[in-house]
């Protein structure tokens, strides 16, 4: 092991230090800091194109920084790729799956490639979703091939998870069942994971922190409780008091110019900021509000509206 | 190891039937066609010789002999026999780019590459798993093949070793074998950098095709020509000196033999000067015809001082440089050998490069 490999019982399972990626003249990222705390399950959010899928492909180093680094568990992957791969499971964005490989045979062929490969624990993990293990992966649905591909990274016993956008392709019914999966195998092995999505409400149970990826720049990164208590939302321009504007864009339904708020820490830890000062009602932001508001914020505009 | 292999033929199942069909098919002709052959038992000598134009003439052959040798000529040059021979001259070229192109374009093209490549901590020790066991399918496969044509070789020149001769080399025995490596790993190395099967199977075909043209080319006038030696005359030789013109048919061409290069000689020394010059300074004397004006006739000939009757001459000829058939297993390690490099170049270019590609 080189001099650059970390101590692996830091607290961050994840850090990025002005990291930054280009493609061409594309920024993907833009001199990134990124902290993610051992043991969390992390919301990685963000538009299409905002640099979510390069963050986690840095991660794996499938692509090579052009400033700063990461650190996945204390190991900078693009110097150390193979200590670093050993400490992560990954997740594709599109079900990656041998069609012409059976469901056991992506087990082996996993096992073959991964010293410390968990073939009995994947296996157990696909039988509890009856998920016949002598099935062609082509003839999987999409819910089962991902839930494959989830049991493939979990079966690394990896202490970091790296799912991008796992959940873009499936129905509800899918996306549900792999988020519960998820969320036991990080629990009972206390691993870390960040998950990275476009559907904000797809994660909004699963997670316990959120970071807002826009334009290749985090735009927030907080606990997800703290995300929602420090911000309201209200249609008009005047502030909650102490309040300041974070970006206003589409409410639902298309009526209203909504504004998103971002509290004084004062006013958030005193729930003082309950109207604005003007006297227009606050309301309490969800998610997907606070997310829309820092993404309208990114853009510059008002016309955004995320699913 | 055994497992990575066995999935890796699983996976790319296509490929590997293919493989094994071809080569089997290949093999089956060879056999069949060198059956046919066999068959008709053609003695010995038996025309040979006049077909091929050189060793002792076989002067008023027996009805039988030259009915057995239209029937061999009938099918060693049928439309069969012609196929079986094209398909094991591509053969070698056919297996390595069906199975080198998309070993890894395939999973960059299906998504596949992140799946593996995020779980081996070493894409080169990956790659090399992968390469290792599409040589372990196709090594043992094309050199069945390749030992089939050799015994076809064997029947389709009765009385020559194909162990000891190189007629049809380069597609028969553990030729076809190497050549099969050196388009296995050229390919897969094309597929690495390219990422897309279909342009590095296109890509590979010409490469292949090139190679292949230039390969004799290229040997002929780099390591072979030092093994080489001066064809020896042959007593056998019907025009020579019958009329003295030329030295062209002096030395015979024995099908066993490598034609290496030519040297032109002159009075016994190397020559290396212009044919055209020396015939013009030393063509022969025409007879001036002089004609009566009266009667129209011939009168007289007169000879001008020339350099004399050109039967008189002996001018520049080439002389074959050859390998004998007797050389034909160190001809077949070097040959072998300077594609077993070229092979493990390739190799080595694509495992570096799979190292630093992206996996889509």
């Amino acid at each position: 092991m080189g001099a650059d490999v970390g101590d692996s019982n830091g607290a961050a399972a994840l850090a990025a230090h002005g990291l930054s990626k280009r493609f061409r003249k594309k920024v993907a990222l833009d001199a990134v800091d990124l902290t993610i705390p051992v043991g969390s399950v992390t919301a990685l959010v963000g538009p299409n194109g905002a640099g979510k899928t390069t963050l986690i492909r840095v991660c794996m180093a499938f692509e090579r920084p052009n400033a700063g680094n990461v650190e996945v568990d204390g190991v900078d992957p693009w110097k150390h790729r193979g200590e670093a791969l050993r400490r992560v499971g990954y997740v594709p964005q599109k079900p990656a799956v041998y069609g012409g490989l059976s469901v056991e045979d992506h087990l082996a062929m996993a096992r073959s490639l991964h010293p410390g490969f968990d073939r009995d624990y994947a296996r157990r993990r696909l039988e509890q979703l009856a998920i016949p293990l002598d099935q062609r992966a082509d003839t999987l649905s999409g819910g089962q091939a991902a839930q494959l591909g989830l049991a493939v990274a979990l079966g690394t016993r990896a202490k970091v998870l790296l799912l991008d956008e796992p959940l873009a392709n499936l129905d509800p019914l899918a996306r549900r069942e792999f988020i519960q999966v998820l969320l036991d195998a990080v629990r009972s092995e206390g691993s870390t994971a960040l998950l990275s999505s476009h559907i904000v409400t797809d994660v909004e149970d699963a997670c316990d922190r959120l970071v807002i990826l826009g334009g290749g720049k985090i735009r927030l990164d907080c606990p997800l409780e703290e995300a929602q208590r420090t911000h309201r939302l209200t249609d008009a321009d005047a502030p909650p008091a102490g309040a300041t504007a974070v970006g206003s864009f589409l409410g639902r339904g298309g009526q209203k110019i909504m504004t998103l708020w971002r509290l004084a820490p004062e006013g958030a830890a005193d729930g003082a900021a309950e109207g604005p000062a003007g006297g227009a009602a606050a309301e309490a932001a969800s998610l997907e509000d606070v997310v829309l508001g820092y993404l309208a914020a990114g853009r510059g505009n008002a016309g955004l509206q995320l699913n | 190891m055994l497992t990575r292999t066995w999935l890796t033929l699983k996976q790319h199942r296509f490929e590997t039937i293919a493989v094994v069909v071809l080569c089997l098919i290949a093999a089956a002709a060879s056999l069949g066609e060198a059956y046919r052959l066999n068959s008709i038992q053609l003695p010995a000598g038996c025309a040979i010789g006049q077909r091929y134009m050189f060793g002792p003439d076989v002067s008023a052959p027996s009805t039988a002999c030259q009915l057995a040798a239209d029937r061999f000529y009938a099918v060693s040059n049928g439309t069969g026999m012609g196929l079986v021979r094209v398909l094991l001259g591509l053969l070698p070229f056919i297996v390595g780019i069906l199975f080198g192109a998309p070993l890894v374009a395939k999973e960059i093209e299906q998504g596949t590459a992140p799946l593996s490549w995020a779980l081996v901590g070493s894409r080169r020790r990956w790659l090399f798993g992968k390469m290792l066991a599409a040589a372990l399918l196709i090594v043992p496969l094309l050199l069945v093949a390749g030992l089939a044509a050799d015994v076809l070789q064997g029947a389709s020149s009765p009385g020559l070793d194909p162990h000891a001769s190189f007629e049809n080399f380069g597609s028969r025995g553990v030729m076809v074998v190497f050549w099969g490596l050196a388009a296995l790993f050229g390919t897969v190395a094309l597929g690495t950098w390219l990422g897309r099967t279909l342009p590095a199977v296109i890509l590979a075909l010409v490469v292949c095709f090139l190679a292949r043209g230039f390969w004799d080319v290229g040997l002929n006038r780099t390591v072979l020509p030092p093994l080489a030696v001066m064809q020896s005359e042959t007593p056998h030789d019907t025009q020579n000196g019958q009329n003295g013109q030329m030295m062209y048919g002096q030395y015979a061409w024995s099908p066993s033999d490598l034609n290496v290069y030519y040297r032109t000689y002159l009075d016994g020394k190397p020559w290396d000067g212009d044919w055209n010059t020396w015939w013009n300074e030393h063509q022969p004397v025409q007879p001036t015809v002089k004609i009566d004006p009266t009667s129209g006739l011939p009168v007289g000939v007169a000879v001008d001082n020339g350099p004399g009757p050109i039967n008189q001459i002996q001018g520049p000829y080439s002389v074959p440089f050859v390998i004998h058939g007797d050389r034909y297993w160190p001809i077949v390690a070097l040959e072998s050998g300077i594609l077993l490099l070229g092979s493990l170049l390739c190799g080595a270019v694509a495992l570096v490069w799979v190292d630093r590609r992206r996996p889509y």
